[in-house]
């Protein structure tokens, strides 16, 4: 069900949505989660701004999804309807319930440590353990199987190939994620900020110094515009 | 390849310079473009129709008395498929780890087997936690193994005596530089990215089960399983990180083995990463106390070793006394203490790292006890000429020749200083039998097949690789087939045995496929089998290089798909490795924070199967024992026995900005033809060498691991 919030879709207010606030909103529980301005902020996901929150096409709408609910998602540049819950991880989204499965995605510290789990949305690189589906209703989500096939590697996804930046290959797709991420936004890092930028990735291989290569790698071959 | 024109014969490795698919410093891993695209399937990735998603419910403490575990109310909850006890009334939780599962429960949508296990009310009488030493070593401490005869008084057990122990006490303190450190060593934990786990298909119908499983030994875990229900299939395609940690089905392969077949559904059972760290093992701690004497000259001469492992419910491991060094005189006594916690299992060098902190720190103490350069005292009584060939080249690379403190140390004066440590490993990989089916078909595909499982080592490239090097071809025209219990059956990767057992099969099972398919050629190009070259996907007469054919045309000359099979050949492994490191550390002698500069490491290991592979390998051995020096510890809550350190936030591993400059040296002297595993040794000494690169920067001793600032600080001004 959708009802309005504050009109203006300013910097949400916390208290706004205890379960009693209004007449005709819906008890907030476990299994709902009132999605927009208001509801996301309130349940301790802030979000930079009022506008950077999901809302069904709008800034100011604020949702209550409960139980299980039809969401469509756009992943890779295609529509896909999952059912999820309102508490259902976008991560789990998209291993656990779309059909069939995207499972490059990696869980493994499900807390929002390791970066296992990275994908992006709108562009920019996100925990998708941290992130609940519901919250992602409109926004373009890029996992790793969206930036190249086997066939036709990414140009960052070639150059893991080829400088050999990865082992048992479990934090490789989350590092290939933050890796196009990272030279999307600083084409220039230094080596210095292109390890700041994966300091969000664990590996336990130890496969550090190949992967910074292989960042290396990619990142000169686009200033040398010979990539992909 | 070249190769000789004896007719029939037995394999080599031939002439390195003659390789042009191994040894090779740029041969991609062929699995590289599935791993990097999120296409490679790991178990945490099997979905089958019907599958429940199965999880387990822990005790959170260490030791208690089951009162009740009521799973009611799970089992109301909507999508709730199971939910059982494991447990009952009246049984004890004997310690932290599988003992602790008290329930077990699936529902069809993983937050559905969430909230069951959120509702099953666990209550148990808690005993004392017995999770430390301290706790296990105290007069009257609760015996945490039980054993129904003979039962032990106390946790101690295992008692290893070496040596006469008054006699080396007595030339210990006649020596003429003396040493007596204690070292302390925390409990690691293997970390594997993906959890311990499985997807158990029940068999039916005549169908075996089949498992889906993270697994090091895919030939032979089904051995481990009731097969009530059939021979278990066993499949590992893809599997996020071992380290010696997987080689037990274990009571999370057994709970959902049992569950799918009481359900007659698939069950998708993957630990949390809280069981991870709580029951899929660890390296063992261990606390040691040395005693080592020299004479003026630096000849070490008497050791006398008495050391703890604390492997938990397990063993533990320590390598013994004295490691690689020269010793005349030793004594050792070695036990384990035993703590109500998870047994320690395998860990990448098991009781290696352990022996070599004890022994690096005590040898690192005579030198400069005796003003003596540390890197010269180590030659000294290290018999290898392997080691002193990889010591004095790491020390090349780290730059020791041009560093001020290379006879006495720096001082802890409040300023950042500079040092360097050294350390060095080795280790026996083993070789046992295998086979390989190595397929040639008419129309020029080859497929070279084995049951072993690619841990991230590289295992599935050289199986393609070492075929395709055979038979003169492109890695790309091989494939290879692996982590499939039906296929020609292969080892368990542990001790770093794989490599010297699969790659001599893979060889084996490819020179047969050469020879077979060149007594095709007899008859064709008119020279008798041994007499051909293999190169650039043709093959000609050695002696007559026109008389050749594409491989396209060799191969239409089958009838049928050629198949032949290989078996390991001990002519082609040769496995005894050593391995040297150096670190060089910045400290701030101020607040006690240690940054790891640089670190090298030099490694033999007989032919390199794939250099860039290898290199990954040695920097990884690398980072985790910086990981390890720095960083990680296991920690319980003593009073009431929780583990604290169960997450990767609060059990910390190495990330991309603790990365110092790497170099990860091949020793390219070794020239054997044969090849060996190699993983276990460059995980070896690299806590020692950057506790003795702390020492060398500011004369702070650090005996207690993980250097953390707390533990820098008490070395400098001692315990406050």
């Amino acid at each position: 069900m959708t009802e309005p919030t504050q009109a203006d879709g300013a910097h949400p207010r916390p208290g706004d949505t205890t379960a009693d606030a209004s007449p005709g909103r819906t008890e907030l529980s476990r299994r709902s989660f009132l999605v927009g301005a208001g509801g996301v902020a309130a349940a301790g996901h802030a979000l930079g701004s009022g506008q950077d929150a999901v809302g069904s096409g709008g800034a100011s709408a604020t949702e209550t999804l409960s139980g299980t609910v039809d969401l469509e998602l756009r992943v890779n540049g295609q529509a896909k309807k999952v059912a999820v819950e309102p508490r259902t991880t976008l991560l789990s989204a998209l291993r656990d319930r779309l059909e069939p499965a995207l499972t490059g995605t990696k869980i493994v510290c499900d807390m929002g440590s390791c970066g296992a789990c990275t994908v992006l949305v709108d562009g920019k690189p996100t925990y998708s353990c941290l992130t609940l589906a519901a919250q992602c209703r409109g926004k373009e989500i890029t996992t790793v199987e969206g930036f190249g096939s086997p066939e036709e590697l990414s140009d960052v996804q070639d150059a893991f190939c080829e400088k050999d930046g990865m082992m048992c290959g479990f934090c490789t797709p989350g590092f290939v994620v933050a890796t196009h991420a990272a030279l999307d936004r600083k084409p220039d890092a230094t080596l210095d900020e292109i390890k700041y930028e994966l300091s969000g990735n664990l590996c336990r291989c130890g496969t550090y110094p190949h992967v910074f290569e292989a960042a290396r790698a990619a990142q000169a071959r686009r200033s040398g515009g010979e990539g992909k | 390849m070249a190769n000789s024109n004896n007719g029939a014969a037995d394999p080599t490795w031939g002439p390195r310079k003659d390789l042009d698919v191994l040894n090779r410093d740029d041969l991609r891993r062929i699995d590289g473009p599935d791993k990097t695209t999120g296409r490679a399937v790991y178990t945490h990735d099997v979905r089958l129709p019907g599958m429940v998603w199965a999880k387990l419910v822990r005790y959170p403490r260490a030791r208690g008395t089951v009162k009740n575990v009521d799973v009611e109310a799970a089992r109301g909850l909507p999508g709730v498929v199971h939910a059982a006890a494991v447990r009952e009334a009246g049984e004890t939780i004997a310690f932290s780890g599988s003992d602790s599962v008290v329930a077990l429960v699936a529902g069809e949508t993983p937050e559905a087997a969430e909230d069951a296990a959120r509702a099953v009310v666990v209550e148990v009488e808690a005993l004392a936690p017995v999770v430390t030493a301290d706790q296990a070593r105290a007069d009257g401490a609760p015996v945490v193994r039980q054993r129904r005869r003979r039962p032990p008084k106390d946790n101690f057990s295992g008692l290893r005596e070496n040596g006469e122990p008054d006699e080396v006490l007595e030339a210990v303190a006649g020596a003429a530089a003396q040493v007596d450190v204690t070292v302390e060593i925390p409990t690691q934990h293997h970390v594997c990215l993906e959890t311990h786990g499985h997807v158990v298909q029940p068999g039916e119908d005549g169908e075996p089960p089949v498992l889906y499983a993270s697994t090091q030994l895919v030939s032979v875990l089904g051995q481990q399983v009731d097969d009530a229900h059939g021979k278990p299939r066993v499949l590992t395609p893809h599997m996020g990180g071992g380290f010696g940690s997987k080689f037990s089905f274990g009571l999370e392969g057994k709970l959902a083995y049992e569950l799918a077949h009481e359900l007659g559904r698939p069950v998708h059972l993957m630990l949390s990463r809280s069981d991870e760290f709580t029951m899929g093992g660890n390296r063992s701690g261990s606390w040691q106390r040395l005693r080592l004497g020299a004479d003026a000259e630096g000849t070490l001469t008497a050791l006398h070793l008495e050391a703890e492992k604390h492997g938990g419910m397990g063993g533990g491991a320590h390598a013994g006394a004295p490691y690689h060094y020269e010793v005349e005189n030793v004594a050792s006594s070695i036990q384990s203490l035993h703590t109500a916690t998870d047994a320690n299992r395998a860990m990448r060098a098991p009781g290696h790292p352990q022996a070599s902190f004890g022994m690096e720190t005590a040898v690192d103490g005579i030198a400069y006890q005796l003003g003596m350069d540390p890197l010269e005292l180590r030659k000294k009584n290290l018999t290898s000429p392997t080691h002193h060939r990889q010591l004095d080249r790491v020390a090349q690379e780290i730059g020791w020749n041009d560093h001020p403190n290379r006879v006495a140390p720096g001082k802890a004066d409040g300023g950042v200083h500079v040092g360097i440590g050294f350390g060095v490993a080795g280790w026996g990989p083993g070789s046992r039998k295998c086979q390989v089916d190595v397929t040639v078909e008419p129309d020029g595909g080859v497929v070279s097949a084995t049951a072993t499982q690619d841990l991230g080592t590289g295992a599935r490239t050289y199986v393609a690789a070492i075929v395709a090097e055979e038979l003169g071809l492109g890695i790309d025209q091989v494939t290879a087939r692996i982590g499939d219990n039906e296929l020609p059956p292969s080892v368990p990767s542990g001790g770093s045995v794989t490599t010297g057992s699969s790659a001599p099969a893979v060889k084996h099972a490819a020179h047969l496929a050469r020879e077979a398919l060149e007594a095709k050629l007899e008859p064709v190009l008119e020279a008798p089998v041994g007499s051909y070259t293999w190169k650039g996907g043709r093959v000609s007469v050695t002696s007559d290089p026109e008389r050749s054919l594409a491989w396209r045309e060799v191969c239409a000359l089958l009838a049928s798909p050629l198949r032949v099979t290989g078996e390991t050949q001990k002519s082609l492994y040769h496995g005894r490795i050593h391995g040297a490191q150096a670190a060089k550390v910045e400290v701030d002698t101020l607040t006690g924070r240690v940054r790891v500069l640089k670190m090298v490491a030099m490694q033999d290991q007989g032919l390199p199967l794939n250099r860039m592979a290898l290199r990954s390998q040695i920097n990884g051995g690398m980072i985790q024992a910086l990981s390890y020096a720095l960083l990680e510890q296991r920690v319980f809550d003593a009073q009431d026995g929780y583990l604290l350190s169960d997450s990767l936030d609060t059990y910390r591993i190495a990330g991309s900005r603790e990365m110092p400059e790497l170099v990860a040296i091949i020793d390219d002297d070794d020239e054997r033809d044969a090849v060996s595993g190699m993983a276990e040794a460059p995980i070896i000494p690299g806590q020692s060498a950057i506790a003795n690169a702390i020492y060398n920067a500011c004369g702070a001793r650090l005996t207690r691991m993980p250097f953390t600032p707390d533990n820098v600080l008490e070395a400098i001004h001692g315990k406050v």
